[in-house]
């Protein structure tokens, strides 16, 4: 009656002198895991989004542990996901159509122009942020300064504290958010920043003692808005004004990042002001910065944002940019090049049904069986992630 | 009027002689939904007698589906409270992630490919090792004899046996903190009993010794 786990197979001491005896004795060198993973179908070992091509669509590339701990240390990748890489013991991002349209323009875009901007939107679940995760890596890599949002809604939907605006009057502040977003950009750039060395343009008056004097560096003015959260709010709004002087004076280039920016634009949300009056975004200090670096009157820069449902309460129907961003929120963007994002095709699907047959994350499946869970999920990559997970 | 009525219900008596609760009359046959015993029915003689019969129609949970497990369902509706189906494959399905997150740890923290071995990754296979540690082989029943109330070990159908194993399990699962989730600690408690450890398998045991100590009695089973 009673059983355990993983008896002794009859053969298993067969197997094991076998092992070491060739092991011991046999001439053939040992191939190693770098040159195994090449050989893959699933895998590529290219693991620098640079040099991402054609030719690496619909494979899977490893995010380097020290370049993950360094970009999304407080936060990027998907919650769900985040739970898969511990779990699998590496950050693997599969490579899609999408992104390397995006990273070819990048490529082949004329930095003195007006900057760029580009839409990702797709249902849900169809890899919106993991691409823009992919992109910002790119991002990284070419050193661009990121200013990156890895969820806009959170500002609006669940925010730490409200407090009215003492240097932008009429608005709201969100001091702790500003303070953590400031620990966020400096995680993000403090190598790129302190190599660039740039310097603030002009005096910033916070109060009668505190102000920030022309020639100081950048660093040192995220330095002070993450010391006192109370001006936060106002160092952000300062540090983007700073950021797009650079980057028009080709001091440095920088890439706006944000993931659901529509909700910048929705006509919901959670803060209230003193008379328990609803504040639109626009009347919030800390996305006045943003509406700002988002519009194209600066260059030697790129803009990528997301649209997502989930992002506003108001507009859920549709995923489609024009609706989600509503008629002032397409009008701030526009133009821009909106890039559908889509569910797997059948290359895309069998390469991540193999990679995770190799992360043992499901095994022995039949091909009726992979067939029957194509038709299930419709090969939705976030609908895919969570119909594997307890097979 | 009234006298047509009851003569009615009296010819219904009299032809079926039990009332039925079934929607369905009694010769009705039970629908055959998974492929492989479709095509054993087909190249048996037995489906040429049933061929012309009328069937059931199948359940929600009857699936012709490659990941179903007639044991896992059951475990499902001993789980299920309310008629929450949805709610109880979802703990299921959490725990089972769960199994299989723990199971992967493991796996990644072992060292030599002999332990990597040892360690069971599909969550299928520890439930059912789970439920087969934990099944008991006897039970008590209460006798009374001469104003004194007895145990008396006997036999336990399988069926009774693998409700009362699956009982164990959720109830050991069950003992836990506010902060703890179910499916969580139903994975811990899965995961030991499939190494025959955990509380589960200690209640087992405990029956075991139990009716060990009241072997004495085990003839009053024939004396009743």
């Amino acid at each position: 009656m009673e059983r355990t786990v993983g008896q002794p197979v009859n053969d298993s001491f067969l197997r094991r002198i076998r092992k070491t005896h060739s092991r011991k004795f046999s001439t053939v060198v040992e191939v190693k895991d770098e040159q195994a993973s090449q050989v893959c179908s699933f895998r590529t070992a290219e693991n620098n989004p640079i040099n991402h091509n054609t030719d690496h669509i619909a494979r899977l590339y490893t995010v380097p542990i020290d370049i993950q701990r360094q970009i999304f240390q407080n936060g990027g990748l998907p919650g769900k996901f985040m739970k898969q890489v511990t779990t699998f013991q590496e950050c693997s991002i599969m490579v899609r159509q999408p992104a390397i349209e995006i990273i070819s323009y990048l490529n082949q875009v004329d930095y003195t122009r007006p900057v760029n901007k580009y839409v990702l939107y797709g249902k849900f679940g169809v890899g919106k942020s993991l691409t823009l995760c992919h992109i910002l890596h790119y991002a990284f890599a070419q050193k661009y300064v990121l200013v990156h949002i890895y969820w806009a809604a959170h500002w609006f939907k669940d925010m730490k504290e409200v407090a009215t605006s003492v240097l932008s009057p009429g608005c709201m502040d969100l001091p702790i958010d500003a303070g953590l977003w400031l620990k966020h950009f400096k995680f993000q750039n403090s190598k790129l920043l302190s190599e660039l060395d740039l310097k603030v343009s002009k005096d910033y008056v916070w109060n009668q003692r505190e102000m920030t004097s022309q020639g100081t560096s950048i660093l040192e003015l995220v330095e002070f808005g993450m010391n006192r959260i109370k001006y936060a709010c106002g160092v952000i709004d300062a540090l983007i004004k700073e950021l797009k002087l650079a980057s028009i004076a080709g001091k440095c280039k920088t890439m706006v990042v944000i993931d659901g920016f529509n909700a910048f634009t929705s006509s919901h949300t959670r803060i209230r002001n003193d008379n328990k009056v609803m504040v639109l975004p626009k009347q919030v200090s800390l996305a006045i910065p943003f509406f700002d670096i988002t519009k194209n009157d600066w260059c030697n820069g790129a803009i990528v944002v997301t649209v997502d449902q989930t992002a506003n309460k108001d507009r859920r129907e549709s995923h489609l940019p024009r609706y989600l961003l509503g008629k002032e929120g397409f009008e701030h963007l526009d133009p821009f090049i909106p890039v559908l994002i889509e569910d797997y095709n059948i290359a895309e699907f069998d390469s991540m049904i193999e990679y995770y047959k190799d992360r043992k994350w499901i095994r022995n499946i039949t091909s009726s069986g992979q067939r029957e869970l194509e038709l299930i999920t419709n090969r939705n990559p976030f609908v895919l992630m969570d119909q594997c997970k307890f097979l | 009027m009234y006298f047509l009525f009851t003569y009615t219900l009296f010819r219904c008596n009299l032809t079926s002689f039990r009332r039925e609760y079934s929607v369905f009359p009694s010769h009705y046959v039970e629908p055959i939904y998974r492929k492989d015993e479709q095509e054993a029915l087909f190249r048996s003689e037995e489906a040429m007698n049933i061929a012309h019969q009328q069937v059931k129609p199948a359940q929600i949970t009857d699936t012709c589906s490659e990941f179903y497990d007639a044991r896992v369902l059951k475990f499902i509706n001993t789980i299920m409270r309310n008629g929450d189906r949805k709610l109880a494959r979802t703990l299921v399905t959490k725990s089972f992630e769960e199994i299989k997150r723990i199971q992967l740890q493991r796996y990644h923290k072992a060292k030599t490919n002999e332990e990597k071995d040892n360690i069971e990754l599909d969550p299928f296979v520890v439930f059912h090792y789970a439920v087969d540690n934990c099944t008991p082989v006897l039970q008590l029943i209460n006798c009374r004899k001469g104003g004194i109330m007895y145990k008396i070990p006997v036999p336990i159908s399988p069926v009774r046996a693998q409700h009362k194993s699956m009982k164990w399990l959720i109830e050991a699962a069950k003992e836990k903190d506010d902060e703890e989730r179910f499916y969580n600690m139903l994975a811990k408690e899965l995961v030991s009993a499939s190494q025959n450890q955990g509380r589960a398998v200690k209640w087992k045991e405990e029956l075991h010794k139990k009716c060990q100590a009241n072997r004495a009695y085990a003839h009053f089973r024939w004396l009743k």
